[in-house]
């Protein structure tokens, strides 16, 4: 057994032990100690955290989880590092962002299914009645839920992107794969009335409430479910502060939860935004390019830093990160949720 | 920032006051000088609305902004810092009208008007960025060098207690009490703070007229409540689930308990107090509904386990929240004055989403074993036995009583107070009130001729009641209060407690035992006047102090 020690961005610390055996993300848990993980095998990136000092062994993960570059400065991935020896991290989230109780796992019955735009469909859930959580609907905005085909066959991660509410209820817009299990049932076996498996809320991908800058977020694709999340609640909270959705496709019917965004900005009167057609097939007269590029022009002429949410596809994280560092927004001001395809 | 106005304030051996990126209440930076550019620009509307009522003219809205605005500043009320952007702003245009009541008055009577300086003049940015840097000017040490350490403790003392008596004022405002001598007292004291005032003795003076302010602010208190809900009666309350959906209402405000019961009537929801909300079973009005179920947990600093524990929406009225953790920061509201980013406010009482939360969650799934614990011993049920109270004490059945009252909090000291109620001799009997007593309220301290030993007052605010009971004893046995067979243990936490003691120094009640430990805002010299001019002691030893007590009184 080596002694974990994790220092949190609040300045908490987080000890357990770990079995050299173990996965640092599965000796926490022995601990009842949840630490934001996503995927669980390298994939994803949810779970990096740095290395203060000691010695940990990783097993096979994406370099889209972790460059070269961070590995050499000392970041490692939770659910692939084995310790050798005692170990002091340091993560990049809040105390708040670690549970002390196991993720919920529940069950819902898909109450809708319909196209959202080209290529990708709208989903509603509703939870079924449970002893331990009721039929609320309780996550933090911004978060995702993990799915599990009716058969067990397949389990793919969507962030919700509806607010919580008390009626049960879950939104998804998933985008549909070519040859996904997933995309698969929903194209072909997909009935109302199925009842799937819910693992979540999970993920850390959350407003910071503890800043007072303006939000910025920027999505391309299917990424925009989260910030229609955080942005419903903002709009409920009635929030003052200044924001922005730079939101891009690739082609104009892809687009898509327009008829949210028009809601969103009723509520959010301060809310401006922008839709960016990458390679507009059709007469089009918003912004033309991604949405990282209309953040660069905007950030550019900005007279307050923002907040940056951005999230989509890796290469779009990355571009809006470069765009945000060249604007002088702090590393620590860019919140960003990578999607990959499963 | 720099804050030391509550009891768990960070103290070194160099120094007091919390003074880096966040306070022990979990209170950041940025929150903290907001707050006091805030109380900055209430100074300043002070400082018109006090000369305009030289002049006869008054603004009683202005005057409520300030009870509401100086209540968020509580220690644990609220947090989010961008409330304070807009409160701050709606000080600025308060304190416009204030100028305008004060120069027309000036005019009308004939007068130039004077330029006011200082906070009246201060002009605070109209964004967050700009208001922080601003901060200094605002802070509450500032300008510490010209006025002296004790000057500013002692206007820590006048600006924390101005903090408790607008809290009282501000409950008593909500349920329809107001009085216009606290409206006075307080523009008064506003105005000193922005003069600048640096005499010691004029401070305290100052100080005091905010005890008995405080007075009027918890006599107003206890009409309203009185008033709206029934004279609190000796009640059995369950402390222990019922199967079934559940609330919880925590924090002081009874007026959003009862509007939460409105809101819930029916519905096949239980309501439970929390914390401070506890004294509600006492009042008919309250307990007339059948759904107010019973009491859950402790007092305040063990919320972050209670809460994560009760399976139904909470809600906040007044302090003390702490940080709400992941495990219940869905489905805690707030309510009134308290606030915290990220957490769903209601600010217009329609509690109907908590009703709805509340049949969302899953509730109790079984009943708990029944326990109960009997509470409303308020003025009118102590003063209604008042023949038995005084033939117990003249026979010697009652030697002594002990108020052991005030807030809880999480130092180790406070285990004092338990020991101290624990250890009190038989032929003693216990007044208690504020939330400290949950540290000794579910143990058995049985009865003197068929009276209950431990007599459960109420809120912190029900120091009223007992000085109703001290001052009706004190003529039955025609001697003055001090002369009474009584000893004062007092917690303190937070700024109302303060106000309370600036209460019993006022009305003249010496030999008050405070602790667990003394404010860190006064300096030696100021704790030398209280302690000979006013016999105020730091708690000691639990055992040695009930019989320093017993010993007086003989």
């Amino acid at each position: 057994m080596y002694k974990v020690s994790l220092l949190t961005r609040d300045g908490a610390t987080i000890a357990f032990d770990a079995d050299p055996s173990d996965t640092l993300l599965d000796a926490a848990e022995r601990a009842n100690i949840y630490l934001p993980s996503s995927c669980r095998e390298g994939g994803c990136g949810a779970c990096r955290v740095s290395r203060a000092s000691g010695d940990v062994v990783l097993m096979s993960y994406s370099s889209v989880a972790l460059s070269e570059d961070e590995r050499m400065a000392g970041d490692i991935l939770l659910c692939r590092a084995q310790a050798r020896s005692d170990l002091a991290l340091r993560a990049p989230f809040d105390e708040a962002a670690v549970g002390f109780a196991p993720v919920p796992e529940r069950r819902a019955t898909l109450v809708a299914l319909e196209p959202a735009g080209s290529g990708a469909v709208r989903l509603q859930l509703q939870y079924e009645d449970d002893p331990t959580f009721g039929r609320a609907a309780q996550f933090t905005a911004g978060q995702f839920i993990e799915l599990t085909l009716p058969d067990g066959s397949a389990k793919r991660s969507y962030s919700l992107a509806n607010a919580p509410n008390w009626d049960g209820t879950l939104e998804l817009f998933i985008r549909l794969q070519p040859h996904g299990a997933f995309s698969d049932y929903l194209r072909d076996r997909a009935a109302i009335g199925d009842t799937l498996h819910v693992r979540g809320p999970q993920g850390q991908f959350t407003l910071d409430e503890s800043s007072a800058a303006p939000r910025w977020f920027v999505v391309g694709g299917t990424g925009l479910a989260p910030a229609l999340s955080m942005l419903r609640q903002m709009g409920e909270f009635a929030d003052q502060r200044p924001c922005r959705l730079f939101f891009g496709v690739n082609k104009v019917d892809e687009l898509f939860a327009l008829d949210v965004i028009e809601k969103l900005k009723a509520a959010l009167p301060q809310l401006v935004v922008t839709l960016c057609v990458w390679k507009p097939e059709q007469e089009w007269r918003e912004f033309t390019g991604t949405p990282v590029e209309a953040l660069a022009q905007a950030l550019s002429s900005a007279t307050e830093r923002p907040d940056i949410y951005a999230c989509g596809p890796p290469a779009l994280i990355a571009a809006a990160e470069e765009a945000g560092r060249a604007a002088g927004v702090p590393h620590d001001r860019i919140f960003s949720e990578k999607f990959t395809a499963a | 920032m720099f804050c030391y106005q509550c009891e768990q304030t960070y103290r070194s051996d160099e120094a007091a006051g919390c003074a880096g990126a966040k306070g022990m209440c979990g209170k950041d930076a940025t929150t903290a000088d907001l707050q006091d550019i805030l109380l900055y620009v209430c100074e300043g509307v002070g400082q018109y609305l006090h000369h305009a009522r030289q002049l006869g003219a008054t603004d009683i809205d202005a005057d409520r902004f300030i009870l509401f605005a100086f209540f968020t500043t509580l220690t644990n009320v609220n947090f989010n810092a961008a409330k304070f952007v807009e409160l701050i702003q709606e000080a600025s245009q308060i304190r416009e009208r204030a100028k305008a009541l004060y120069e027309d008055a000036a005019r009308a009577a004939g007068a130039t008007p004077e330029n006011l300086s200082g906070p009246a003049a201060f002009a605070p940015a109209d964004n967050m960025a700009g208001l922080l840097t601003q901060a200094s000017e605002a802070a509450v040490r500032k300008d510490a060098a010209i006025l002296g350490e004790d000057a500013v403790g002692a206007r820590a003392l006048i600006l924390y207690g101005l903090k408790g008596v607008c809290a009282y004022a501000h409950h008593a405002r909500v349920l329809g009490e107001e009085r216009d001598a606290i409206y006075a007292t307080v523009e008064h004291a506003l105005d000193m703070l922005a003069r600048e005032e640096r005499d010691v003795a004029t401070l305290l003076d100052e100080a005091l007229a905010l005890g008995r302010a405080n007075f009027l602010a918890m006599e107003a208190l206890d009409a309203a409540n009185t008033g709206t809900f029934g004279a609190p009666t000796p009640t059995s309350v369950r402390v222990t689930p019922i199967k079934g959906k559940a609330i919880l209402v925590s924090g002081h405000d009874l007026k959003d308990l009862h509007a939460i019961l409105e809101a819930t009537k029916d519905k096949g929801i239980n309501v439970y107090t929390h914390g401070e909300m506890l004294p509600a079973h006492s009042y008919p009005k309250l307990k007339a509904y059948p759904h107010l179920a019973g009491n859950y947990g402790g007092a305040w600093q063990e919320q972050q386990k209670e809460f994560a524990e009760f399976p139904g929406p909470i809600v906040m009225t007044s302090n003390c929240l702490i940080e709400p953790q992941p495990r219940y920061r869905g489905r805690i509201f707030t309510a009134g004055p308290v606030g915290w980013a990220g957490v769903r406010h209601i600010a217009d009482e329609n509690f109907a989403i908590v009703a709805q939360a509340a049949q969302a969650l899953p509730g109790f799934p079984e009943d708990a074993p029944e326990q109960t614990i009997t509470i409303g011993f308020g003025r009118d049920a102590v003063l209604g036995v008042a023949d038995k109270v005084i033939d117990a004490v003249k026979s010697g059945a009652i030697r002594h009583f002990f108020l052991v009252g005030g807030c809880d909090g999480a130092a180790p000291g406070r285990n004092y107070y338990s020991d101290f109620a624990d250890e009190a001799p038989k032929d003693t009997v216990i007044l208690t009130l504020g939330c400290g007593k949950y540290r000794f309220n579910k143990h058995d301290f049985g009865t003197i001729d068929g009276l209950p030993r431990l007599l459960d007052m109420g809120q912190c605010n029900d120091a009223y009641s007992a000085l109703v009971v001290a001052t009706k004893l004190a003529e039955a046995f025609g001697v003055g209060v001090n002369e009474l067979p009584l000893s004062l243990i007092v917690s303190w936490f937070e700024q109302k407690a303060a106000a309370v003691l600036l209460t019993l120094l006022a009305l003249g009640v010496r030999n008050v035992r405070i602790g667990p430990t003394l404010p860190a805002f006064l300096t030696p010299a100021l704790v030398a006047v209280l302690v000979e001019k006013f016999g105020v002691q730091p708690i000691g030893d639990a055992k040695s102090d009930i019989a320093a007590s017993l010993a007086r009184a003989a």
